[in-house]
C-alpha cells in the first residue's frame, strides 16, 4: 500500500460524487414514491403489452405492468398491474389496452367506475377491453371485401362509414 | 540401512521430445549434505523441482522419509512438505512484500502464526543470516544480490526445516560474497542438523557445503562419492570438471 | 516440417486442422484453469489480506477511471440523442434513452473494457513476472498454494468489484446525461431524474449487473491465465500482458452479445 494517496483520494471523490447524486435523486423521487398493490386483468388480446408498460388513469401514470402471462385453460392473457396505493380504484373499473400513438407502444388505461367498494389488492378488474388490431382495421378500410367492391365503386359512402369504426387514438 | 531422508526412484521427465531425466536413482541419508554437480541443461533443476512437487514425473517416484510424495493431493502434500526449505537461484523473494513478510511467509500464510509473532521470528531468522533488524522493513528491490540471497536463506530456514534445497546458491555473486553465502549455508545446515541438497556447477562451492557429491549427466547419476574423493575420481566427466578441461568429454 | 510439408490443398487442410485442434486445446486449458480457480475461490483456506488488497487494486483504484468514462458516455449519449434524435422528436425522451443505454449496455461494457485495460493487463504482468522469477514456485515450497494465494483473490475481487463499479457507472452516467440535458434543452434536474426513475425498471439495472459479474470474472480469469502461462522472460510477460487485455476485451464483447440474446428471450 505505498504511494497510492493520489488515487485513493480520487476514489473517494468519485464515491462522494455518486453518493451526493444518489441522495439528490432519491430526494427528488422520494416524495411521490409510496407503496403499491397488485391487481390483475384478463384480456382477449394483449397486443404487445410488456412488463414495465405504464398504467394510467385519465392520462396520469399510476402504476406499471408487472407481468404478462397466459391462462392455459381459457387462452386469455393475464396481466398483473402494480398500482400506486394512494390510487383506490372502484370495483367496476374498466381496464383498456390503448396505444400511445400510431407507432408508439401500448399502455393500459383504467377508467374508474362508480361502485362504492374498491378493488382489493390481488383483486381482478372485471371489465376489460383488449388491444385493437389497428392494422387489421386499416386493412379492412383500405381493401374492402371483393364482393363489396362494385358497390364501393358506385358509392363513396362505405369508406368514411368504416372509418368511424376506428377507436379513438 | 536406515530409510534415506529423500530418495528418487527411477524418475523420468521429458519436455516434448527432450528427455531431461532418464530413470534417475539417487538418495540422501538423514543429516547429510549432497551436492548435485553437472553441466548446464543436464536436468539438475528438474531433479530438485520433481522432489519439491513443482513438476510431476512421467515415471518413477520421490520418497520423503520413505513415503511416496509424487502424487499426493494438496492437503497431504502441505503436511509432508512443511519441513522443507528452498533457496532459489534468484532468491525469488516476493517483491510486493517487505523483507520480514517474505521471511515469515510460511509462518503467516501456512502455519497461521499471528503477524506480530511472525515478525519477531522473522527478525530472529534474519539475525541467523547476519542481517540487521532494520532490513526487515525494506522491500526486496532495495537490497543487493547478496543480501537478497541471505533473505532467501533466512526464509528457507525460518520454519526450522529438516530438509533444505539450494539452487545455484552462489551464481551471480562476487567471490567474497559467494564465500560468505557458502559458509553461511554450511553453518546453518550443521547447526540445524538438517539434510541438504544443493545444485551447483561451482566445485569450490560444492566442496564447502557438501559431504557427498553426485554427478548428473544426460538425466542419470554417472558418479557418486564423498566431496574429498572428487580429486581422485577416475570418471572422465568428473575429471573434466575438476581440471576445467573439456578434453575427453564428448 | 519444411522438408516434408505437403503442398497445395492438403497443406492448407493440415494447417486448418492443426489450428482448430490448437484452438480446442486452448479452450480446454482455459476451462480447466477456470474450474481450478473457482474451486480455489470457494473452498478454504482463504487469504483475507490478499482478497482485500485485490479489492483495493481492482475495485477502489478503478473508481476514477470508471467514473470519468461513465460521465462522458452519459453526456455524449445525451448529446447524440439531441442532435440525431430531433428528426423524430426523440429529444423529449432523452432521459429514458440515456438511462436505458447506460444501465443495460454502456455502463457494464465500458466499465468492463476500462477494467480490462487497467486490471487484466496488470494481473497478467504481475503473475507473469512472479512466474519468471520463480516467485510462484517459491510460494509453493512455502506450503502456500499459489492458486489460492494469487489466483482466487483476483477472481473474487474482479467478479464482485465490477458489478459495484457498474452500479456507480450507471449513477454517474445518468448524471452526465442530466447535465447535458440541462445545458441543451434546459430540462430541470428534477424532471430528468423523475423521468429516469419512472421509466427504468429493476430488471434494466439488474441485467446490467449480472452481465458485469460475468465480465469481471472474464477479466480476472484472462489476467491470471495469461500471467500464469507466460513463458520466456520479459518478452513473454509483455506478450501475456497484451493477450490478457485483448482476449478479455474480445470475450467481454462476445459474452455481452451472448448474455443479451439470452435475456432477450426471457
Amino acid at each position: 500500500m505505498r504511494a497510492h494517496w493520489g488515487e485513493t483520494l480520487m476514489g473517494f471523490v468519485v464515491l462522494a460524487f455518486a453518493g451526493i447524486f444518489l441522495a439528490y435523486a432519491l430526494g427528488v423521487t422520494g416524495r411521490s414514491s409510496t407503496g403499491s398493490y397488485e391487481i390483475s386483468a384478463r384480456f382477449g388480446e394483449a397486443g404487445g403489452i410488456q412488463p414495465g408498460a405504464k398504467v394510467t388513469v385519465s392520462g396520469v401514470k399510476v402504476g406499471a405492468v408487472s407481468s404478462v402471462t397466459i391462462d392455459p385453460k381459457t387462452y386469455m392473457a393475464v396481466i398483473r398491474l402494480s398500482v400506486d396505493e394512494s390510487v383506490k380504484l372502484p370495483s367496476d373499473s374498466t381496464a383498456k389496452i390503448t396505444s400511445d400513438g400510431l407507432l408508439g407502444g401500448n399502455h393500459i388505461t383504467i377508467m374508474p367506475g362508480g361502485a362504492a367498494d374498491d378493488l382489493k389488492p390481488g383483486g381482478e378488474v372485471a371489465n376489460t377491453q383488449g388491444a385493437v388490431d389497428l392494422f387489421g382495421l386499416i386493412g379492412q378500410v383500405m381493401r374492402p371485401k371483393s364482393d363489396a367492391a362494385p358497390a364501393a365503386a358506385s358509392s363513396a359512402a362505405p369508406a368514411p362509414k368504416a372509418a368511424t369504426d376506428l377507436p379513438e387514438m | 540401512m536406515a530409510t534415506p531422508k529423500l530418495e528418487w526412484r527411477g524418475v523420468s521427465k521429458r519436455f516434448g521430445a527432450n528427455k531431461v531425466l532418464d530413470g534417475l536413482d539417487l538418495s540422501v541419508a538423514e543429516g547429510r549434505s549432497l551436492a548435485l554437480l553437472g553441466r548446464s541443461g543436464q536436468g539438475k533443476s528438474v531433479t530438485i523441482k520433481v522432489a519439491l512437487g513443482l513438476m510431476v514425473p512421467e515415471a518413477g517416484s520421490v520418497l520423503l522419509d520413505g513415503v511416496d510424495v509424487t502424487h499426493q493431493r494438496e492437503r497431504e502434500r502441505r503436511a509432508s512438505f512443511a519441513g522443507i526449505g528452498m533457496l532459489f537461484q534468484g532468491a525469488a523473494l516476493f517483491d510486493s512484500l517487505p523483507v520480514w513478510e517474505n521471511v515469515g511467509f510460511r509462518l503467516i500464510n501456512a502455519d497461521g502464526v499471528p503477524r506480530a509473532e511472525a515478525r519477531a521470528r522473522a527478525i530472529e531468522a534474519l539475525g541467523l543470516v547476519r542481517l540487521a533488524p532494520e532490513v526487515a522493513d525494506l522491500y526486496p528491490s532495495e537490497l543487493s544480490g547478496g543480501m537478497q540471497k541471505r533473505v532467501g536463506l533466512a526464509r528457507a530456514i525460518a520454519g526450522q526445516p529438516s530438509l533444505l534445497f539450494f539452487d545455484e546458491p552462489t551464481t551471480g555473486l562476487d567471490p567474497i560474497t559467494a564465500g560468505a553465502i557458502n559458509e553461511l549455508i554450511r553453518d546453518k545446515v550443521t547447526s540445524l542438523g538438517c539434510t541438504a541438497v544443493s545444485i551447483t556447477h561451482d566445485l569450490h562451492s560444492a566442496r564447502t557445503i557438501a559431504d557427498d557429491v553426485a554427478m548428473l549427466d544426460a538425466g542419470r547419476i554417472v558418479w557418486q562419492g564423498s566431496a574429498s574423493e572428487l580429486d581422485h575420481a577416475d570418471h572422465p566427466l568428473v575429471r573434466a570438471f575438476v581440471t576445467g578441461n573439456p578434453a575427453g568429454v564428448e | 516440417m519444411p522438408h516434408s510439408a505437403p503442398g497445395g490443398v492438403i497443406g492448407w487442410v493440415n494447417a486448418l486442422g492443426r489450428a482448430v485442434l490448437d484452438g480446442v486445446a486452448a479452450v480446454g486449458r482455459v476451462g480447466h484453469f477456470a474450474a481450478r480457480g473457482v474451486a480455489a475461490a470457494v473452498t478454504p483456506p482463504w487469504y483475507p489480506r490478499q482478497i482485500l488488497g485485490q479489492f483495493m487494486a481492482v475495485g477502489f483504484l478503478s473508481l476514477p477511471v470508471v467514473g470519468l468514462t461513465a460521465w462522458f458516455t452519459g453526456a455524449a449519449l445525451a448529446l447524440n440523442i439531441y442532435s440525431g434524435g430531433d428528426r423524430f422528436n426523440a429529444e423529449t425522451v432523452m432521459p429514458q434513452i440515456v438511462a436505458l443505454g447506460i444501465t443495460r449496455e454502456l455502463g457494464p461494457v465500458l466499465a468492463a473494457l476500462m477494467l480490462a485495460g487497467r486490471v487484466a493487463s496488470a494481473m497478467a504482468s504481475e503473475i507473469g513476472a512472479m512466474r519468471a522469477t520463480e516467485q510462484v514456485d517459491a510460494m509453493f515450497t512455502l506450503s502456500t498454494e499459489p492458486r489460492r494465494y494469487l489466483i482466487a483473490p483476483r477472481l473474487i475481487a474482479a467478479t464482485v468489484s465490477l458489478p459495484l463499479l457498474t452500479l456507480l457507472a450507471d449513477l454517474i452516467g445518468v448524471a452526465g446525461g442530466m447535465q447535458v440535458s440541462k445545458l441543451l434543452i434546459d430540462l430541470p434536474y428534477s424532471i430528468y431524474i423523475t423521468n429516469t426513475v419512472d421509466f427504468i425498471t429493476r430488471w434494466d439495472v439488474e441485467s446490467g449487473l449480472i452481465k458485469s459479474a460475468v465480465f469481471g470474472f472474464i477479466i480476472g480469469l484472462m489476467g491470471c491465465y495469461h500471467g500464469d502461462t507466460a513463458k520466456g522472460g520479459a518478452r513473454g510477460v509483455g506478450r501475456a500482458t497484451t493477450s490478457a487485455m485483448v482476449s478479455s476485451a474480445v470475450l467481454i464483447l462476445a459474452a455481452d452479445y451472448l448474455i443479451s440474446s439470452i435475456f432477450a428471450r426471457l
